[in-house]
């Protein structure tokens, strides 16, 4: 017998419901992203929930918990959900686009600095969230955890284990990518001109 | 020292926070001397702000309250199921 006094499941459920509930917003507007769909998302944080539960007792508690979670909703969506949506594994992304892409564009538009970022407040939400999800999935996942959940690079890579390194270069890609998917968004909306 | 092409390399790690130290005071010097590369790291800290306000928790649909339940439940039962 260990002298430590283990936690009832009755301090562990109160525990889990405390400290991990407050995080579900997040889980599910992460979960959102990754599955492009409210069902299928609905589904992946259902799934990741069972899992953190079942591992509660090995989270160390005053580590990072929502890292700990991050990982989880990963580590499940890598495995279950892409199998399910058949996505194909693609990491590949349009690699002809140079740096700058956006910044180049809309200096060329405006006569005032700053203008540049005004026009990226005038997207709507849904055209820079449809651009995300439009990135295949590593560059996604990349983008995702560093850019919206504010992840370090190290933590992201083991995350999605794999090295800092190709954290860095999905990143710089998939903001690419990102960038020129907005300015096509801008130019359809006509928040720039053709 | 820092010039323009290894402070517009050096951009995006200092913006993600992944910048050692003595980089950091470096690509901060030429910042302030040099527009154009100032004028891109704002464009490019903006970008990335747009892309975490608008892609984030607070701009999701909210989490639905069927969901919530859904987990309480699960984890109620679970609970119990291992309490032999």
């Amino acid at each position: 017998m260990s002298e430590t006094r283990h936690a009832t499941d009755a301090e562990l459920t109160e525990r889990f419901e405390r400290d991990v509930t407050p995080l579900l917003p997040n889980l599910y507007s992460s979960a959102l992203r990754m599955t492009r769909n409210p069902a299928d998302a609905e589904d992946l944080v259902q799934e990741s929930m069972l899992r953190a539960y079942r591992g509660f007792r090995g989270f160390t508690e005053g580590t990072n918990l929502k890292a700990w979670l991050y990982r989880i909703l990963t580590n499940t969506f890598i495995n279950t959900y892409r199998k399910k949506q058949r996505e194909p594994q693609t990491v590949q992304t349009d690699d002809d686009v140079e740096d700058w892409y956006l910044f180049d564009r809309l200096a060329a538009q405006s006569t005032e600095a700053s203008a540049e970022a005004e026009v990226l407040d005038r997207m709507p939400d849904e055209d820079v969230q449809a651009a995300l999800e439009a990135l295949p999935e590593g560059f996604r996942l990349a983008v995702l955890l560093v850019d919206v959940e504010g992840f370090s690079y190290k933590e992201t890579a083991e995350m999605l284990g794999i090295p800092i390194g190709t954290v860095m270069s999905r990143l710089h890609r998939g903001r690419k990518s990102l960038e020129k998917a907005l300015w096509e968004k801008a130019k359809e909306r006509g928040i720039v001109d053709d | 020292m820092t010039d323009c092409e290894q402070a517009l390399h050096e951009i995006e790690r200092y913006l993600d926070g992944e910048l050692e130290g003595a980089s950091i005071a470096d690509l901060e010097v030429h910042l302030e001397d040099c527009s154009p590369c100032s004028d891109r790291a704002e464009f490019q800290r903006r970008l990335k702000l747009v892309i975490s306000s608008k892609c984030g928790q607070s701009s999701a649909a909210e989490i639905p309250q069927t969901l919530r339940v859904r987990i309480r439940t699960m984890i109620r039962s679970q609970s119990t199921d291992t309490r032999e």
